[in-house]
């Protein structure tokens, strides 16, 4: 037996095991990336350095043995900046997109690709569930949103965006017509209540949010009927009263109580919901009040001031976003808005630091070459952008799901479980802090169900491995050296062909999205 | 030359001959390699698939390993391979133009290698350790030494004839070996004297002997060091004086000897003959060519050369013939063999190494005893030995020199060093590069075999060696050493991480002795010297003498033995003669690409371990490239990081992607793009990089960038704001013609982009848009109306 220190804590390991391995047993954490149990450590990635004494510089600690009288140090300031600048230099030749640009682009942070993919598919029902996440109006939004995802689709470059909102819309007129319409699950009643002043898209999207997390919810509204500035004149024509009140019953349906003809300043004070309630959030919308409002907040001019993560104002438990913090916003944000500071409320009232909408980390694909174009868009759907029927209607099914089959599929198919995401987001890896020449856009997809992206290996090996213990006969490499390095099948034959069955282990071990199942 | 393959099908039975010959071991990977490149040009796919079948192999394995090197190519080549140098002394002479040169003058199309009559095949090559020779150019087996742009179409055609003359077979009488001489001509057949064409003047000189009946004996020998001088022709008499001539021509060759040598029998007549054809010419070039070279030892200059150097490993530089193992003996060889292996004990060697404090001289300087006893104590039963040969770094050929000149010695060293610790099997690992090397180690170990020093029983006793050469194929990571081993047991090439140390798990898993070629050749001096003889020179820290390549700006490069503790003031004024041409010499450039640049201030340090490496700078295997004030200090950063990021395996992060954005930035620096705080990202990569690689060559590359940022800041920032203080950065100078022009029309006759009309008689002028910079019309120009800003 081997005695070692790690963090200044003895530990006895047989020999052969390595820091990694002692560590574990002492319940001490190191990130690991290129690694898998069970296979060769590559010690390549260097996001799992340590300090080892006796050495100038860190050490991979998968790869290191445990040596007697060892003294390791895992968490010092040197080896965290180590691991994070691991972590960018390898995102600064990363050429993927975590999530598509469409999703980036949405305010309200939809799984716009998710949702597509549901539509071809020919599973709406599936969509609105992915939809709903997010958007607590999407026929509303189907019909009024100025689309921002669709400014940013890249199939724009080829020849028209993807009809997103379309396609939104589709599938929540769809769910409205359905004889079983998804309703999302509501968590056990909290005793917690939650005023909610103003029953415009913001307001309403924080009640359908705080509704499904148990929270009792109160709509205070000025106007006898909720929908705010969605009841205005200039969008009676796009959005029919019809549609909109169908929309909201579905919030109301979650045990949403509606107070209408209530207004703050003039029926109740801030002080009393205070007293009432454990929190408030005000979605009062655009100030044009006159005289203006005046609240004991902190205020710039007629807005009120509220943190645009957390949505606290400077007064504790009372919240604040939508329109009421600036103008000019599209309806989507406001939705937006309501769902985040559900997220913030919902928080505050369970007692934690309210934190808000915590982002993941994203990769960026970046501008493409001619030639890198190419292959991105190799075997997309010919067809081109299709306008509805009748202006200012709507898909029919088989027009939506042939429309959705023009989605590129520009985001991850391992989004959710990769492990370059999950440890850049983590230790907080900005992409970005380097940048320069990247290997270039590759794809390749000929195999029944996996996919092969050069541009988001790491270089582990991983799948070499897969490949000579599948003993196939034939099996991948590493080709070349340094940074032009890639993992290749003999004489440059075909990798996918050449992993066969055993694509779907590959997909398993390797760390990114490198390989990844069609089928995503 | 074979025919191309779409003309037949490739006989594909070479590979299982070859197979067969050589057997099909995992370790003869890299012979299978060359053999089939030298076969058919390049690796063709079918033949790779054979040798996967013969060798029972997967064809991915193998391609992982082809793929590696750069010297494996998979498309058909030209006839001749023309590797332009781009080592570091060549570089700061202009290899890049003489590459760009080259490849206009074939007119070979971008992204092409080779000439569209697949003649000639240009590739650039880290290094070819001919840097005094800068910049140095090799096709086929023929250097070519201070190749300039100009000299480019000279240099292809003189190849050309060559071929022709050995096609028509060689013209030389066979010499007879003289009994009791009237003297000794020695002839340097290093690679430099090579180069310089001390080939072309062994023939002249055998021809001369010949024909004139001259009684002397002709030998080879080894580099003499001097290579700035070559090709060196020295006459020793038997009175026991000498002469040495120096930068000798074929033509000077028979006026020499006939200087020295009476012509005897029917040579006399044709003596007479020559003796009128002299008369004629006396007044001419031959007897100016004569009286202008010969110099001797006692010639100031020479003296300075050779004064404060000390031989060790060098020893009886320029006298002994590499491969006359009767004369190694003469001058005490294997006798420090010999009496170890038949009066002394492992411990007792090294108990010598180890009172000698030396240190590995491949570039770390680890204490050698204790990587010595490290192996020795092991109790595995197969133990290994190597010698790396694999000196990669460019602007260095100490080992190459080595090599060439005293493979006995290296020999007898390794042999010394596998008895001590107990090991039976060994190779010596030697780049592609050096075939001279290669050849004479081949020798040398054929003569071992034969006489007893090498195979079973050596020397009558119970222990036996086994030595082998494995050839690289062009890939710097190898001289690390498990990249080495690696390479050796025919896998990819890539470093692993340490621990465990070869001498705990080497080759094969055996415990392994690695040293490089000049540890060993210290050895036999070591042992019959004895330890403290050795530590008696150079400094407390730093025991005995180091051998350099000293190339780049000056005056007398060549390769040079001096004691530990000398300073660099010393190599480079003393020994060098300094930078030249009215030149202010800047720094030097010492350890190559793990090395760093020493300030012209701090020339007065003394060169040790310790010394160096507080300058920011390395001992390294010892090249040392002197640097003058023509010479951008970005640009020799940026040359570096280029290498080592070329050369990098791709493993590791840091090493793989942070040494390619630290070039980025320094590339940017160069072409003017630079911009605020690029030199604090590069030195906050540098550190990451340092800090976290996994091996030697990551965790020193960024050494180069350090140690000029570190000396030279003020040309960093000149970068930022678009200026080259050295005015060497090509997109950030241009050229010029002012009022001194004569209008003699060589500028413009020599242009290679047509970027000055031909005007006679007036001032010419330069287009800056077709301008490539080359510098060939300042070159040119008689009247100096050539400005650069």
């Amino acid at each position: 037996m081997i005695t070692l220190a790690i963090d200044n804590q003895k530990v006895q390991v047989p020999a052969g095991t390595t820091v990694l391995e002692a560590a574990e047993k002492l319940g001490i954490a190191i990130p690991t990336l290129c690694h898998k149990q069970g296979f060769e450590p590559s010690a390549g990635c260097m996001v799992c350095v340590v300090q080892i004494s006796g050495f100038s510089w860190l050490m991979p600690s998968c790869g290191t043995p445990a040596e007697e009288g060892m003294a390791v140090q895992t968490g010092t300031n040197e080896v965290n900046l180590a691991r994070r600048a691991a972590l960018e230099l390898l995102l600064s030749d990363h050429i993927g997109d975590c999530e598509g640009p469409c999703r980036l682009g949405c305010p309200a942070n939809m799984d716009i690709p998710r949702m597509i993919r549901f539509i071809a598919e020919g599973r709406a029902d599936k969509a609105i569930e992915i939809i709903r996440r997010d958007i607590a109006l999407p026929a509303v939004l189907g019909r009024i949103c100025p689309a921002p995802c669709e400014k940013v689709c890249r199939r724009a470059a080829q020849d028209a965006p993807v009809s997103i909102r379309l396609l939104k819309r589709f599938a929540a007129d769809a769910d409205l017509d359905a004889p079983a319409p998804y309703r999302p699950v509501c968590k056990k009643p909290t005793g917690r209540s939650v005023a909610i002043v103003g029953a415009g898209p913001c307001g309403l999207s924080a009640a359908y949010y705080l509704a499904q997390k148990g929270h009792r919810c109160v709509l205070l509204e000025k106007n006898d009927q909720p929908g705010g500035m969605l009841r205005c004149a200039e969008l009676k024509e796009k959005l029919p009263s019809r549609i909109l009140d169908r929309e909201i019953s579905r919030i109301m349906d979650l045990g949403v109580q509606l107070q209408g003809g209530r207004e703050l300043g003039r029926d109740f004070s801030l002080e009393r919901l205070q007293k009432e309630f454990d929190a408030v959030f005000l979605a009062i919308g655009q100030p044009d009040h006159r005289p203006p409002l005046r609240l004991p907040l902190e205020m710039n001019e007629k807005k009120i001031v509220a943190d645009r993560r957390t949505f606290r104002t400077s007064l504790e438990g009372i919240f604040a976003g939508g329109g009421a913090l600036s103008s000019r916003r599209m309806c989507v944000k406001s939705v937006a808005d309501g769902k985040e500071a559900a997220e913030a409320i919902d928080q505050f009232l369970r007692g934690q630091p309210p934190t808000g909408f915590q982002k993941e980390f994203n990769s960026r694909l970046g501008t493409l070459t001619k030639e890198e174009w190419k292959v991105f868009v190799n075997g997309a759907d010919p067809q081109g952008r299709l306008e509805p029927d009748s202006p200012g209607g709507g898909f029919t099914a088989l027009q939506a799901q042939s429309q959705a089959r023009r989605c590129l599929h520009c985001d991850c198919r391992k989004k959710k479980n990769c492990k370059l995401r999950k440890l850049s987001t983590e230790l907080k890896a900005v992409s970005g802090t380097y940048s320069g020449q990247r290997r270039g856009y590759s794809r390749i997809d000929d195999h029944p169900e996996a996919i092969f992206e050069s541009g988001k290996c790491i270089q582990c090996g991983l799948c070499i491995q897969v490949l000579k213990r599948a003993g196939l006969g034939k099996g991948l490499t590493f080709r070349g050296r340094g940074f032009g390095v890639q993992i290749a099948a003999a004489l440059d034959g075909p990798i996918l062909q050449t992993a066969a069955e055993a694509a779907r282990q590959c997909v398993q071990v390797c760390p990114t999205g490198a390989w990844s199942l069609k089928s995503k | 030359m074979k025919t191309t393959p779409e003309e037949k099908p490739l006989d594909l039975d070479f590979v299982d001959r070859l197979t067969a010959r050589v057997g099909a071991r995992q370790s003869q990977t890299l012979v299978h390699l060359h053999a089939i490149q030298k076969e058919y040009g390049y690796l063709p796919p079918e033949a790779l698939q054979r040798l996967s079948e013969a060798t029972k192999r997967p064809l991915d394995e193998l391609w992982g390993v082809v793929t590696f090197y750069d010297q494996f190519r998979f498309t058909p080549a030209g006839q001749h391979q023309v590797r332009v140098c781009v080592g570091t002394a060549c570089h700061v002479k202009g290899a890049d133009l003489v590459y760009d040169a080259m490849r206009r003058h074939l007119e070979i199309a971008e992204g092409k290698d080779t000439d569209a009559q697949r003649l000639f095949t240009v590739q650039r090559v880290a290094c070819l350790g001919c840097c005094t020779l800068a910049p140095a150019v090799q096709i086929g087996n023929v250097t070519y030494g201070h190749v300039s742009s100009q000299t480019v179409p000279l240099i292809l055609q003189d190849f050309l004839e060559r071929q022709k003359a050995l096609k028509r077979g060689p013209d030389k009488k066979a010499v007879k070996a003289v009994q009791e001489p009237d003297g000794q001509i020695r002839i340097g057949l290093g690679s430099c004297c090579q180069a310089r064409g001390s080939g072309k003047l062994l023939d002249a000189i055998e021809q001369s002997v010949a024909r004139l009946s001259i009684r002397a004996r002709i030998k080879q020998v080894g580099c003499v060091g001097m290579c700035y001088q070559t090709p060196l022709l020295e006459l020793a008499m038997p009175s026991g004086q000498t002469f040495l001539y120096t930068r000798v021509e074929p033509e000077d060759a028979e006026s020499i000897l006939l200087k020295h040598f009476s012509p005897t029998g029917r040579g006399r007549l044709l003596m007479n003959r020559i003796g009128r054809t002299l008369d004629r010419f006396l007044t001419d070039t031959i007897a100016e060519s004569v009286s202008r070279h010969p110099v001797h030892v006692r010639n100031p200059q020479i003296a300075d050369f050779l004064g404060c150097q000390k031989r060790v490993a060098t020893e009886h530089c320029g006298i002994i013939n590499p491969l006359d193992l009767e004369e190694y003996k003469q001058k005490d060889g294997f006798a420090a063999l010999e009496k170890i292996l038949r009066e002394g004990t492992p411990e007792e060697a090294l108990g010598q190494i180890e009172a000698s404090g030396l240190r590995g001289r491949g570039g770390a300087g680890y204490p050698t005893y204790l990587k010595w006893s490290a192996v020795q104590k092991s109790p595995a039963s197969i133990k290994r030995i190597v010698c790396n040969g694999d000196e990669g770094d460019p602007g260095a050929f100490m080992d190459r020199m080595l090599m060439e000149s005293y493979p006995l010695r290296i020999l007898e060293g390794m042999i010394i060093a596998a008895w001590t610790v107990g090991a039976s099997e060994g190779h010596l690992y030697i780049r592609d590069e050096y075939p001279l090397a290669v050849e004479r180690i081949q020798g040398a170990i054929e003569i071992c075999q034969a006489h007893g020093y090498l195979g079973q029983h050596i020397l009558g006793t119970e222990f036996s060696l086994d030595l082998s050469i494995c050839c690289g194929a062009g890939a710097f990571v190898c001289g690390e050493e498990t990249a080495l081993m690696a390479s050796i047991e025919g896998r990819r090439p890539m470093p692993r991480l340490r621990p465990p140390f070869p001498a705990q798990h080497g080759l094969w898993g055996c415990p392994t002795l690695i040293n490089n070629v000049e540890t060993y050749s210290v050895v036999p001096w070591i042992l019959r010297n004895g330890g403290r003889a050795l530590a008696q020179m150079g400094t407390p820290q730093s025991r005995g003498t180091k051998v350099f390549a000293l190339a780049g700006k000056v005056i007398r490069g060549g390769l040079i033995e001096v004691p530990m503790g000398a300073t660099v003031r010393q190599i480079v004024e003393e020994i060098g003669g300094g930078v030249g041409e009215g030149k202010k010499f800047k720094a030097v450039q010492i350890g190559g690409p793990s090395g760093g640049c020493v300030p012209a201030e701090l020339s007065d340090i003394s060169v040790d371990y310790e010394s160096l490496s507080g300058a920011g700078a390395i001992m390294g295997s010892g090249g040392l490239v002197a640097l003058d004030e023509g010479d951008c200090m970005v640009d020799i950063a940026r040359y570096f990081l280029e290498f080592t990021q070329q050369q990098s395996c791709g493993k590791c992060t840091f090493c793989r992607v942070g040494a390619k954005r630290m070039l980025e930035i320094l590339q940017r620096l160069c072409n003017g793009q630079g911009h605020k705080g690029d030199i604090e990202r590069l030195e906050e990569l540098a550190r990451l990089i340092r800090q976290n690689s996994l091996c030697g060559l990551g965790r020193t590359a960024p050494n180069p960038v350090l140690s000029t940022i570190a000396h030279f800041r003020d040309e960093y920032e000149a970068h930022i704001n678009g200026r080259c203080p050295a005015k060497r950065c090509r997109a950030m100078i241009h050229y010029s013609i002012n009022t001194n022009c004569i209008g003699c029309t060589l500028c413009a006759q020599h242009c290679p982009a047509e970027a000055i009309a031909m005007r006679p008689y007036e001032r010419h002028e330069i287009d800056p848009s077709k301008c490539v910079r080359c510098g060939t019309c300042k070159n040119v120009c008689p009247a100096e109306a050539v400005d650069v800003e």
